[in-house]
């Protein structure tokens, strides 16, 4: 492994997949962890959101007992707060993992190091910058925020507060996909073609009218809604069902988006940039509850002239296809395959001329980098570029037309209406300031 | 089969046509009227058909579209839910034109969220200077919020008005701490 973990010596010899590895890196520590923050100190971690995302999370923070301890959580859901805390103190046989109803609450506790931030989409952005104002490192769930204008603003707290700030986009963490990314980058397809991104459909099925419903107990549904704009509570429009509901996400464009659109952006170099063109035509539900594309379709043009494609796949997962003139490759969690099979096995071969940096684990990288307060292998300012890429996409599919984009100035070009969505006014009282 | 036209032989095409826009006109919900009824919950699909104009609309269009937006915004039977969604429309699409109505909007406690949605993102100083009004008009969490599109607008032209807030021991913590950020964010702006 190229990296040292955070993790404790006998943790990671217990992790690693590969013996040698292990025994070979551990033994010699960097400088950064001699320090203040020696590995002796266990990273305290609070989780923002115990939803269907902290799910996922909870395992592997939980796998660190001698290095890493979860110390609170927090929904504004009571139930799934307090079954959160109780599994936490569960597992640790305590009682220290304690339940917060108010971010803020958590935030303030001098003794935690790092929130991670699952809640829903328009939620990322105020909870992260609160963590980090308030002297946190922060893993933020993808997509990274909701508008362009937040991401920008996540950014620069990252940056005004000297905060680690991880986008939680791990496929920046798997092999498959670094490989991918790196084979690309070494120009081993060939000059590149296009890539061609496949997300999953949008949308659970509901009815062309919803009612309102009274507000669960123990649910607090105005902090729920937080900076989106107000309406009534329902059940189909909360839990997991946010995400087709343009106030809050922008559904699989983001959801899926962000991981396999920021692979592209990966292999094309284009981490602290992005496209300059963008045309869409999705397809809107014009009534019900749902307001995010039922079929999503748009194109991005990246200034080497490069399209990469993002469409909605009704059967099958997402994947990310790249194109050159030597053949393809295709690219997906769980799978990968090429044209000519020469292809795969030309991708491991060593001595690559440009070498991307490897992480073999999300969370480790990111406890690693709060230790060394490196820049972690998705750092805040490559989650927003990718992030931004969804939200042209999204844009250009609400207009219906081609637009023209600066990405140094992050700003459409000649299109008033289209700069106006990047971002949005807050409900009172919340502000990105 | 016999024709069911009631109408004297003899008559134009165009005067035909015409008879029928008119009798039409009688029978089809008018969107623009139907979208500021809007309930939330109901069918929204007048205000899609709105919203599709909209962002369809090239720019030397958009003057006509706001008219017709603010017209349906002034009618007495404006709902909340038609309320918020003609301001998300006038976010897009809205001028100077828009800010007398939006700022009395602005400054009312039950309409200030939507009026301060379609305001933020509306280029100009007058919408500057609508929202450093309203500051006498808020209070509380409303305020705070007001303050913050203030500090995304970066009006330094507020910056008095602001130190007074922050200065204020009557007002609430979370209206000062608001201004005390937005005041870092209008002087990050100059340096």
């Amino acid at each position: 492994m190229k990296t040292l973990s955070a993790l404790t010596r006998r943790e990671f010899i217990q992790r690693s997949s590969v013996a040698t590895a292990a025994v070979a890196a551990p033994l010699i520590l960097p400088s950064g962890l001699r320090g203040a923050g020696a590995p002796s100190k266990k990273i305290a971690v609070g989780v923002v959101g115990c939803g269907n995302i902290s799910d996922s999370h909870f395992p592997a923070l939980l796998g660190y007992p001698e290095s890493v301890r979860i110390l609170g959580v927090c929904d504004v859901d009571r139930e799934r707060r307090e079954a959160s805390a109780a599994r936490v103190n569960r597992e640790y046989g305590t009682s220290d993992c304690k339940a917060y109803a108010d971010f803020r609450e958590l935030h303030a506790r001098p003794d935690i190091d790092a929130i991670f931030v699952c809640t829903p989409d328009h939620w990322h952005a105020l909870v992260a910058i609160d963590a980090m104002r308030n002297g946190k490192d922060v893993y933020v769930e993808k997509p990274l925020t909701l508008t362009i204008a937040e991401g920008r603003a996540l950014v620069a707290a990252a940056r005004k507060y000297n905060r680690v700030a991880q986008h939680g986009t791990q496929h920046r963490s798997m092999k498959r996909f670094h490989d991918v990314a790196e084979f690309v980058r070494n120009n081993g397809l060939g000059k590149l073609e296009r890539i061609e991104c496949f997300i999953p459909p949008n949308n659970r099925h509901v009815g062309a009218t919803w009612k309102p419903e009274p507000v669960p107990a123990g649910f607090d549904w105005d902090m729920w809604l937080g900076p989106a704009p107000w309406r009534p509570f329902t059940a189909q429009g909360y839990h997991y069902n946010f995400r087709f509901i343009s106030d809050c996400a922008y559904g699989q464009v983001t959801n899926w988006g962000a991981h396999y659109l920021d692979i592209g952006q990966w292999a094309l170099d284009m981490d602290n940039s992005g496209p300059v063109a963008v045309e869409g035509h999705g397809e809107f539900p014009s009534t019900g509850l749902f307001t995010n594309a039922t079929k999503v379709d748009f194109t991005v043009w990246y200034p080497n002239g490069i399209p990469m494609h993002c469409r909605t796949r009704y059967e099958g997962g997402g994947t990310s296809r790249f194109v050159g003139e030597r053949g393809w490759l295709d690219i997906a969690r769980d799978k990968m395959s090429a044209s000519d099979p020469n292809l795969l096995r030309e991708m491991q071969a060593a001595g690559k001329k440009i070498q991307l940096p490897l992480s073999n684990n999300h969370h480790e990288n990111f406890f690693e980098c709060v230790r060394t307060r490196k820049h972690p292998i998705a750092d805040v300012e490559l989650g927003h570029r990718t992030t931004t890429v969804c939200n042209l996409g999204q844009i250009s599919m609400v207009l219906g037309r081609k637009l023209k984009w600066d990405p140094a100035r992050e700003e459409f070009v000649g299109d008033d209406v289209a700069n106006r969505l990047r971002g949005r006014a807050m409900r009172s009282p919340w502000s990105l300031t | 089969m016999a024709s069911a036209d009631s109408r004297p032989a003899g008559t134009t095409a165009a005067t035909r046509n015409a008879a029928d826009r008119k009798s039409n006109a009688g029978t089809t919900p008018d969107p623009w009227e139907m979208c500021a009824k809007l309930e939330y919950g109901a069918d929204r699909s007048f205000a899609w058909a709105v919203q599709q104009q909209v962002v369809q609309t090239p720019p030397e269009g958009r003057a006509r579209l706001e008219e017709r937006l603010l017209k349906s915004l002034a009618q007495p039977n404006c709902t909340e839910a038609g309320r918020a969604f003609l301001c998300r429309m006038l976010a897009m699409v809205g001028s100077a034109k828009s800010v007398p109505p939006l700022a009395a909007l602005l400054r009312d406690v039950r309409t200030t969220e939507a009026a301060r949605y379609a305001l933020e993102p509306i280029p100009g100083p007058e919408v500057d200077a609508a929202l450093r009004d309203a500051l006498g008009a808020l209070t509380g969490p409303a305020k705070a919020g007001l303050i913050g599109s203030i500090a995304r607008r970066r009006d330094a032209a507020a910056r008095g008005a602001l130190v007074a807030i922050k200065d204020n021991a009557a007002e609430p913590p979370l209206v000062r701490q608001a201004a005390t950020r937005a005041l870092e964010c209008i002087g990050s702006t100059q340096a």
